[in-house]
């Protein structure tokens, strides 16, 4: 019975907390104060900074990466085990895994994923891992067809053998941060779990999510993963992982917006250059207006010979919209009305930049 | 495209250059095999193991010990080595006996299932003769009545939430029909997508049945291989484990597709549900419902499956591994509150004796205790124990009890050893005497053995004991088990002496069965039935209506039963006395630690990790994990020394739901910057923060402070612990979790 008062102790404490968290957001520190308030240095100034910036207590987090190493027997072995390897805790465990990988499973071959990347074509991981593994069968390969034209179910397939000649023998999969952007999606995890469960694979992850275990159901967890929980907190910093983050202080204010356009649309064909100077031209000239009526668009893109159908500038205008440059709005008078989501000193900097 | 490194010089993580390329590709090779030599294996890694050891075990020992020390390890990695062998065999006998027990259980139901398919088949057959050859062999669909495009559907519920469960259970099918000579497919919901629509379950149908991957899927390839002559004897069964998961449209047009090719292909479709009867109907359309000739088979439930799994892994035959009472409720715990699969439930027991066998020393020695004698074998190994590994053994916690004058030779230890498969042995016979009594009060095994278990209630249950006894002395009229209300055990005591005439019968039987290793108990129970057999020939067997309502007037009745409660009263002793004698938990006899399992915590963290509370620790406490001596003096105040993240996100938690980014700089940037000697706490009122502006550190420069923060909340950002401002909010980051 105390198990599941304590249960609902802990649920109400949630619940408190989140309700006392909204309260607080209504009252006692609103002090809306405005990230252009604060004295913010240049974004190159703020990115050399970052790049150069040092590691507190760098002596204990090597003392304690050194206290895991008295782990990898265990980790090892529970890998053998059939057990899949699942790191979690506050800090990159990149090094930490990479340095179990190349001192405890030397005898296996090991692949690494950076799953903290954008996009990973698992495809090519699988068949670097079929080849490691028919080198290490010695299979004769002359026959059969190469790997990389192989289909993925195939692969599949090739890596589940059944154990026949040795029964310790694997190829180790290491993902670094499995709950990555590049490998979010349902499928790509249904893939890597059944790449996970196959008899000739073993895999080592780690997680930085809270809520990454919502990756998964009970049949990945439980059968094709078959996660070893290991709680190893490094404090190292996350300096590969978090490259393709923005830099908070960085992204905000004018300026930037200004320079993103102009990177964008830079980018873009001289036609449709021209086609958002018409807009921005019209922006600057009637600023007190909600935007400028799609037809009126057309039309002078027309006259000046920018467009030639109203497909045409829909194609523009789909490249600005997917972009953020040109944002649509309702008009007083019911039509939708294009305008620029920038101020007006910002559009003409702009503008004078694309001229 | 594959980047590889040199294989026969794996790269040290260290080399920056390599470093640096490889976090930057999607990814790469570590390093290939190393092949093994086994010259050159052992000492490598018998050094490796002596590094590992001594920068964390330095404490321990003495430098003049050093040499001692290095011998030790390296008998450790041979023990190691003899761990993991011991593991593989001990792990392989646990998981066969558990499949086979999971099959015995679901057999019936499959010999049901076999013979409707037969049937189904022979009911096709019989439709198909009224067609000529040459309709039958030709590559199309036929169009007939239809009625004779009927696909008869086996429904089987599996009383299951979780399907996790029936994966086991529709593949042992699928090997049991397959044994029978049926062709059998198994699919999955993902063949059932709508992304990839009907042509992935054709596929899948062609890969399983022709062993074939063609470039387009074609249902007439499997017609063509269908009648072949090998091939056209028997049924085509399409097992689909988990129908309500699938996509209603691609199944049901899978069903019409399959309506039409029946004739030719006789395909018998099994599928799992989950739910009640209504779910085909809510899944498919009418159209494809109006062609189901449904069947209903119904699994046993998950709770079924753990006593079976219970009674033969834990109570069967001897494993050589054992779990400890907390082990076992956590088991329990686990299964009714949290998951309620047997899936987990055996991956459980597995991590729990994966873990016993890292961490457990002398745990090799259970090797032995598979084969029916083991003591030669014990001894064999005790006797070549290097002493340190003696010295462990009897230094455990469970030896303290032990008979000073017993030696401390590897003699004593094997017989130690032998001892506890004896009494876990007599444990088990006697546990299951106990259980048989348990279930005629519907109790589930895993309660009943949870107790039995538990070295505390053993001890207390043994002073209750000597309180009934004095009670029952003192007068019989006096329930002499009130006092030991809460207890499953004696609730199971007392209730056999109001067990009816033939179950108490039916319950000796059953004892003399499990008693048979027991002399000395077998015996008694054997007294005890003559005892009974005699009562009942005394009093004419069972006797009859009238005859009893005639003498229940009368006094001799009254004797009857008096000496009926005797026999009672016996059969309650006897099962008083035998779990008085032999249900001794394990815990509670020497040298157990070498077979028991009974790290509960260990087991629990390697199961389920808890990301969201254990990174919110980590941060709030980060001094206890870091051990620094700098952060560890302020307590709960917010040292600038600490990590940045750490300070950032326990500044986050005095803001509400939405963080001010400006504010939240400002508190950080205070926080940082602020002289040690001034720290006062984490409360501080603006005014003091915009003071301390004044006394900033010249090197902590603006850029400094605004990348530490940016990279801290990059790192909250990471974690998920973080909302990005959105362009609605864009000075406000919103916080996710709210307290631990």
């Amino acid at each position: 019975m105390d198990v599941n008062e304590a249960v609902d102790e802990e649920e109400f404490g949630f619940s408190r907390n989140y309700f006392l968290a909204k309260e607080l957001r209504g009252s006692a520190k609103k002090s809306g104060g405005k990230l252009s308030d604060l004295k913010l240095v240049d974004e190159q100034e703020l990115r050399d900074a970052t790049s150069k910036l040092e590691t507190k207590h760098e002596k204990e987090i090597v003392a304690l990466m050194e206290s895991y190493k008295s782990q990898y027997y265990q980790w090892a072995f529970e890998l053998r085990c059939g057990f899949g390897l699942l790191m979690y805790g506050f800090g990159s465990k990149k090094a930490l895994i990479e340095d179990f990988a190349s001192t405890a499973l030397t005898e296996y071959g090991v692949v690494v994923i950076n799953g903290y990347l954008q996009s990973i074509n698992l495809k090519h991981v699988v068949i670097a891992m079929a080849e490691i593994l028919s080198d290490q069968l010695k299979l004769k390969r002359k026959s059969q067809q190469p790997f990389s034209s192989k289909s993925l179910d195939d692969l599949l397939i090739f890596l589940d053998g059944s154990h026949m000649k040795e029964s310790d023998c694997f190829v180790c999969v290491v993902i670094h941060n499995i709950d990555g952007p590049g490998l979010r999606e349902l499928e790509t995890q249904q893939i890597l779990s059944r790449l996970a469960s196959c008899s000739y694979v073993r895999i080592v992850a780690s997680i930085d999510h809270v809520n990454a275990p919502l990756l998964w159901d009970k049949k990945m967890v439980h059968t094709q993963f078959n996660w070893s929980w290991y709680h190893v907190p490094t404090f190292a910093p996350y300096k590969v992982e978090g490259v393709f983050f923005p830099l908070i202080l960085a992204s905000g204010g004018t300026a930037q917006n200004a320079k993103t356009a102009l990177i964008v649309l830079q980018s873009l064909t001289p036609n449709a250059q021209s086609v958002f100077k018409v807009l921005a031209e019209h922006q600057v000239a009637h600023p007190d207006e909600e935007g400028m009526p799609v037809n009126d668009l057309y039309t002078i893109c027309r006259e000046r010979f920018l467009v030639s159908s109203q497909i045409t500038l829909n194609s523009h205008l789909t490249e600005f919209k997917d972009h953020d440059l040109v944002k649509t709005r309702r008009h007083a008078d019911g039509q939708d009305c294009l305008y620029i989501p920038l101020t007006s000193e910002a559009l003409e900097k702009l503008l004078q930049e694309i001229g | 495209m594959t980047p590889s490194a040199t294989p026969d010089s794996p790269l040290p993580p260290s080399s920056p250059t390599a470093n640096n390329e490889n976090n930057l590709q999607p990814f790469f090779v570590l390093h290939k095999p190393i092949p093994k030599k086994s010259s050159r294996k052992a000492p490598q890694s018998a050094k490796t193991r002596r590094k590992i050891d001594l920068s964390t075990e330095t404490h321990k020992f003495n430098k003049s010990e050093g040499v001692k020390q290095v011998e030790q390890i390296v008998d450790d990695h041979l023990y190691q080595q003899l761990r993991v062998e011991a593991f593989d065999i001990i792990w392989s006998k646990i998981e066969i006996t558990i499949k086979e027990v999971l099959r015995g259980i679901n057999i019936n139901v499959f010999n049901e299932i076999h013979q409707w398919v037969r049937k189904s088949f022979a009911a096709i057959r019989s439709t198909a003769g009224t067609l000529n050859s040459a309709q039958l062999t030709c590559p199309y669909p036929l169009t007939i009545d239809i009625d004779c495009k009927k696909i008869f559907t086996g429904l089987v519920f599996t009383k299951n939430v979780e399907f996790v469960d029936d994966l086991l259970t529709f593949n042992d099918l699928s090997l049991h029909l397959k044994s029978q000579g049926c062709h059998v497919v198994n699919l999955s919901s993902l063949d059932f997508s709508a992304k990839s629509g009907i042509s992935a379950c054709i596929w899948s149908l062609l890969r399983q049945f022709v062993m074939v991957d063609p470039d387009v899927a074609d249902i007439t390839i499997l017609a063509s291989w269908y009648n072949e002559p090998d091939n056209f004897n028997n049924p085509l069964v399409v097992i689909i484990d988990d129908m309500e998961r699938c996509n209603g449209s691609v199944l049901s047009e899978f069903i019409l597709m399959l309506s039409e090719w029946v004739i030719k292909l006789p395909v018998i479709l099994v599928m799992g549900v989950a739910t009640t009867i209504d779910a085909p109907r809510i899944l498919l359309p009418a159209r494809a419902l109006h062609y189901l000739e449904p069947c209903k088979f119904a699994l046993g439930s998950p709770a079924e499956r753990l006593d079976a799994i219970v009674e033969a892994v834990i109570l069967g035959t001897n494993f050589g591994f054992d779990i400890g009472y907390k082990v076992a409720v956590f088991l329990r715990n686990y299964f009714l509150r949290q998951d309620g699969t047997v899936t987990s439930f055996i991956k459980t027991v597995k991590i729990a004796c994966a873990k016993h066998f890292v961490k457990e020393p002398l745990s090799f020695l259970c090797r032995g205790l598979l084969d029916e004698d083991c003591h030669d074998f014990l001894l064999q190994k005790c006797v070549l124990l290097p002493e340190s590994m003696r010295e462990y053994a009897f230094s455990l916690p469970s030896c303290e009890g032990l008979d000073k004058t017993t030696p401390l030779t590897g003699e004593s230890l094997a017989s130690g050893i032998s001892e506890i498969v004896k009494l876990k042995k007599n444990w088990s016979s006697v546990f299951m005497c106990l259980y048989e009594a348990a279930k005629f009060q519907k109790k589930q095994v895993v309660d009943v053995l949870c107790e039995a278990l538990d070295p505390d209630a053993y001890r207390t249950r043994g002073s209750l004991q000597r309180r009934v006894g004095e009670v029952i002395a003192k007068s019989h009229s006096v329930d002499p088990y009130s006092a030991t209300k809460g207890s499953f055990i004696f609730q199971v005591i007392r209730k056999v002496r109001d067990l009816p005439m033939k179950q108490l019968c039916q319950l000796l039987q059953v004892w003399e069965k499990h008693s048979e290793e027991i002399a000395e108990l077998h015996e008694k129970v054997k007294e005890l039935q003559s005892l009974l057999k005699s009562e009942e020939e005394n009093n004419g067997g069972q006797a009859d209506v009238a005859v009893l309502s005639k003498r229940l007037a009368t006094r001799s009745y009254m004797n009857i039963q008096r000496d009926k409660g005797k026999v009672y009263d016996k059969a309650a002793l006897l099962l008083e006395s035998m779990i008085r004698d032999y249900l001794k938990p394990i815990e509670c006899v020497p040298f157990h630690e070498i077979i028991c399992f009974k790290d509960v915590d260990i087991l629990q963290s390697a199961l389920v990790g808890d990301p969201r509370r254990m990174i919110q620790v980590d941060l709030l406490k980060s001094h206890k994990v870091l051990l620094c001596s700098c952060c560890t003096k302020g307590g709960n105040v917010l040292l600038p020394s600490m990590h940045d993240t750490s300070i950032m996100y326990t500044l986050a938690q005095e803001h509400g739901d939405l963080i001010n980014l400006h504010d939240w700089f400002k508190n950080f940037k205070s926080t940082i910057v602020r002289p040690c000697t001034n720290a006062k706490g984490k409360m501080r009122s603006p005014s003091s923060k915009k003071r301390k502006h004044s006394i900033e550190p010249e090197d902590l420069t603006d850029a400094l402070v605004q990348a530490r923060f940016c990279r801290a909340v990059i790192e909250l950002q990471i974690t998920g612990l973080l909302k990005m401002p959105n362009k609605r909010r864009p000075d406000y980051v919103q916080r996710v979790a709210f307290g631990l």
